[in-house]
């Protein structure tokens, strides 16, 4: 027990929840609400091109009819009218941590940002409420040709027409009501180019920092991957609690090439007032190899589901997950593949926990279009419930139709086993670590997947879920 | 007589993705025709069992309504949590798989409903049959209650079949039993209608402590076929076991919703499904293990196995998992594909060609669930059905 007390107190719950007063002298916020105005002040703001500002109305035009999901979560506490849609700090984005403003600095500092860059990352972007506040990228990388910088220098300079030919084609506008929204108001995220045959050895790392009260946080990641290449990109993202609802409905299109690869790597923390409607779309070209490495703790209500599509023959997607769905929250969460290519394969593996009246959802489809002769995929996905105030709902789906494929699923759900428990305390460990013990084991296909120190982070984080702090 | 009236059925427990379109099925208006509104006449009634005949569908679910608050559970308002569609259904007298359209159709065509009782503590030696010979051209719509009293214990067998092979029609069947303490209720319904049929089957159960019910069903026939069937675990240790053989080729549209409902504590459910898919046929299965607060120490379990032998077939699966209790254990086993290389290249060793292994395996398949079937007649009947079919 007092050992337990020892691991809680070395995980410090202000890690994430310390907040940074905003002021209005130092920072631009939004008025609440969407409206054509709102929609062309954010495209001013971001100086758009004539065809972004086109896209953003016609964006909003879409947001107004799509209705909302019939499906999933509840999200009637999201009020629209209450969400500022931008919030971006009076200063420039920065090249250099000295550089960045001092509140914000040390809001990064505190998370560990500006050390991880050091130590083990190859560039980083910083992305503070609406806006990226620092970016960069080791010159030993930018020296292979790679491209990693805001989404907005890069829709003004010489990628401006790669932008523009791959923005919102993978998730199209249509494709939901907060897709829609995304497109109506996005402003910061990431473009990352890496051109053909380069690996870079060490991850890429965007982190997403929501600080303001009553927010959105809307950025867009675009990632290429050209033929051959290989890269492995970490985004993590936190937020500190407030009473009021925050709104995150990032978007992220992934385009794997020609026999490159791409691992893509989310440890996502925010806080429990968060709704988070992410997308995350990949599509792979012949030979590509895709993998989502993702761990979901955060947020009040969740919706996401990384969707693959394997276009090009021969080409995989793996997909690791893990949720823990605690006191007040209904974390919706899974993945979605699409088998197009001959002899394409995906693996999905998921674990999900649920705890003090949590509600987690395992959600996910598998298609396996006509033309993927030799496909296989294969589902396995396990649900641990801690308690029986709780929720552990499994819904995926297959659609296959071909016979010349090879489809397997597999799911589970129960509870931690009594004897497990009992053997473990008859070695001197108390209930509590023993419980705790077992759940990091459950998850420990997830964490192997993940760099050490991510992996450490996500372990503190089930000890801190397990701990109910 | 035509009714101008599409129906939702086989509705989702919890609602997913609308691109996928498995949410619901829809029966068009068109493919529902009725010239008779009352099933077959049983040919002999074994002793223990009473039955009244020409009752009013509704009048006929009173049993059901009489223990309403065992019964009946919702377990939501609309749309939470996670898209919960229970409300949608809680007007039936007992939850069906197909839902509320079912009853709608039966009530307002004024069809009839038979009931069987049987005595407490009987155990029925000798099976009740039905048989449904269906001719080319007609349409019926039919309804069973059966209701077996406490420690008693039945065998009901519904044989829907055309003489003519390639016969046209409509067939709607709604069966609703309760199984009362220790009773257990064994159904068996083999369908091997005319590969122009139009066929619904809908099924809606309740389980008091101890109770079981025993479901087999072979869907062989028919060119559209819906089956639903939902099974309330309402007593302690009271169990749901199903075996459910089919068979689709050509342009074949077979549509299904199981949902076992665990609410007493140590209730057990196991739901097999085995199915080939030939031609350019398609065929929806979802079934849903649902653990609602209170049924701990219960047990769920959920398999498929589909064999692909067209390169044109659609398969659509969804196996559902719902818990809201610690003290469980579910699980669900998927197996689609087309015929293994590895049995492929043994039966190869052994003489025997693609063709016939393909037989065999159909043969196989199919078999594993008709020989469950208690009738000798009927299961060589099915058997040989399966021998030409194959």
């Amino acid at each position: 027990m007092s050992d337990n007390k020892q691991v809680v107190a070395d995980i410090d719950r202000s890690l994430y929840d310390f907040k940074d007063v905003e002021t209005e002298a130092e920072f631009y916020r939004m008025e609440e609400g969407l409206t054509e105005e709102t929609v062309l002040k954010v495209s001013e703001e971001k100086n758009d091109p004539e065809w972004m500002r086109d896209f953003r109305l016609k964006c909003l035009k879409l947001y107004e009819e799509i209705k909302m999901p019939n499906w999933g979560p509840s999200i009637e506490g999201l009020d629209m009218d209450r969400i500022s849609s931008y919030v971006r700090h009076k200063s420039d984005m920065k090249g250099k941590w000295e550089d960045v403003p001092e509140d914000i600095k040390n809001t990064f500092e505190k998370l560990g940002i500006p050390q991880a860059e050091r130590e083990s990352l190859a560039g980083v972007g910083a992305q503070y409420d609406s806006e990226l506040v620092y970016h960069n990228v080791k010159d030993e990388v930018a020296a292979q040709g790679v491209i990693y910088t805001d989404l907005e220098s890069a829709l003004h300079g010489e990628y401006a027409d790669m932008i523009k030919e791959h923005f919102m084609k993978l998730v199209p506008p249509t494709d939901h009501k907060f897709a829609a929204l995304h497109g109506a108001v996005w402003s910061g995220g990431s473009f990352v180019y890496v051109p053909k045959g380069v690996k870079v050895d060490i991850p890429l790392q965007s982190y997403f920092r929501l600080n303001a009260a009553g927010a959105g946080q809307f950025e867009h990641t675009l990632i290429i991957v050209d033929e051959g290449a290989d890269l492995h990109f970490i985004e993590g993202c936190s937020a500190p609690k407030y009473n009021v609802a925050n709104l995150h409905a990032g978007c992220v299109e992934l385009f794997v090439g020609k026999g490159a690869r791409l691992r893509y790597s989310t440890i996502e923390n925010w806080s429990k007032n968060m709704y988070n409607l992410n997308t995350k779309r990949a599509v792979v070209e012949e030979g590509g190899i895709m993998e989502w490495v993702s761990g979901s703790f955060g947020s009040h209500t969740s919706y996401l589901y990384p969707m693959t599509i394997l276009k090009g023959n021969n080409s995989k997607m793996e997909f690791t997950g893990i949720t823990f769905a605690g006191k007040g929250q209904n974390l919706d969460t899974g993945a979605k593949v699409v088998h197009i290519g001959e002899g394409t394969s995906s693996s999905i593996s998921t674990k999900s926990i649920s705890k003090d009246g949590g509600i987690g959802t395992y959600r996910s489809s598998v298609t396996i279009q006509k033309t993927a002769k030799k496909a296989k995929a294969s589902v396995s996905c396990d649900s641990l419930m801690l308690d029986s105030i709780s929720r552990a709902d499994t819904i995926p789906a297959m659609d296959i139709r071909t016979n010349d494929a090879d489809v397997g699923h597999e799911a589970k759900i129960g509870r931690i086993s009594d004897d497990a428990i009992f053997y473990l305390m008859s070695r001197g460990i108390s209930e509590e670590d023993a419980r705790a013990m077992i759940v990091s084991g459950f998850a420990n296909p997830v964490s192997k997947e993940l760099p050490l120190e991510y992996a450490v982070e996500m372990n503190n984080l089930i000890k801190l879920e397990m701990s109910g702090h | 007589m035509s009714r101008d009236l599409n129906m939702k059925v086989n509705v989702l427990p919890v609602y997913t993705y609308n691109f996928l379109k498995v949410n619901d099925s829809t029966i068009d208006a068109e493919d529902i025709n009725i010239d008779s509104l009352v099933g077959p006449e049983v040919k002999e009634l074994p002793d223990g069992v009473s039955l009244r005949s020409g009752i009013s569908f509704d009048e006929a679910g009173e049993i059901f309504r009489a223990n309403k608050e065992k019964i009946l559970f919702t377990t939501g308002v609309p749309g939470d949590p996670n898209g919960d569609t229970s409300f949608r259904d809680e007007e039936q007298a007992v939850r069906t798989g197909m839902g509320i359209d079912v009853d709608k159709l039966f009530i307002e065509a004024g069809a009839k409903a038979d009931i069987y009782t049987v005595d407490e503590g009987k155990k029925v030696e000798k099976p009740v049959i039905l048989r449904f010979d269906m001719e080319n051209g007609k349409g019926m719509l039919a309804s069973q209650v059966i209701h077996a009293r406490k420690d008693s214990e039945v065998t009901v067998i519904m044989d829907y079949s055309s003489q003519d092979k390639e016969a046209a029609g409509f067939l709607g069947v709604s069966t609703r039993i309760l199984a009362e303490e220790g009773a257990r209720v064994n159904l068996v319904k083999t369908q091997l209608l005319g590969n122009q049929y139009i066929h619904f089957d809908d099924i809606g159960g309740a389980c008091f402590e101890n109770g079981a019910i025993r479901l087999i069903t072979l869907e062989l026939g028919a060119l559209k076929a819906w089956n639903g069937c939902y099974i309330n675990l309402v007593g302690k240790q009271s169990d749901f076991t199903s075996d459910t053989g089919y068979y689709c080729a050509g342009e074949d549209n077979l549509d299904i919703n199981f949902v076992a409902d665990h609410r007493g504590k140590k209730t057990n459910a196991l739901m097999q499904f085995k199915g080939v898919l030939m031609g350019n046929a398609q065929k929806t299965l979802r079934f849903t293990i649902d653990f609602k607060n209170g049924s701990s120490g219960s047990v769920g379990d959920e398999q498929e196995d589909t064999l692909l032998l067209s390169e044109d077939v659609v398969n659509r699966t969804m196996p559902i998992i719902l818990c809201q209790e610690e003290d469980v254990d579910g699980r669900h086993g998927a197996t689609i594909g087309q015929l293994g290389e590895d049995v492929l290249f043994y039966m190869q060793t052994r003489g025997i060609d693609e063709e016939e292994a393909k037989r065999i395996m159909i043969k196989a398949r199919l078999d594993s669930v008709a020989r469950l079937i208690p009738d000798e007649e009927l299961k060589q009947r099915v058997q040989y059905f399966i021998q030409n079919i194959a």
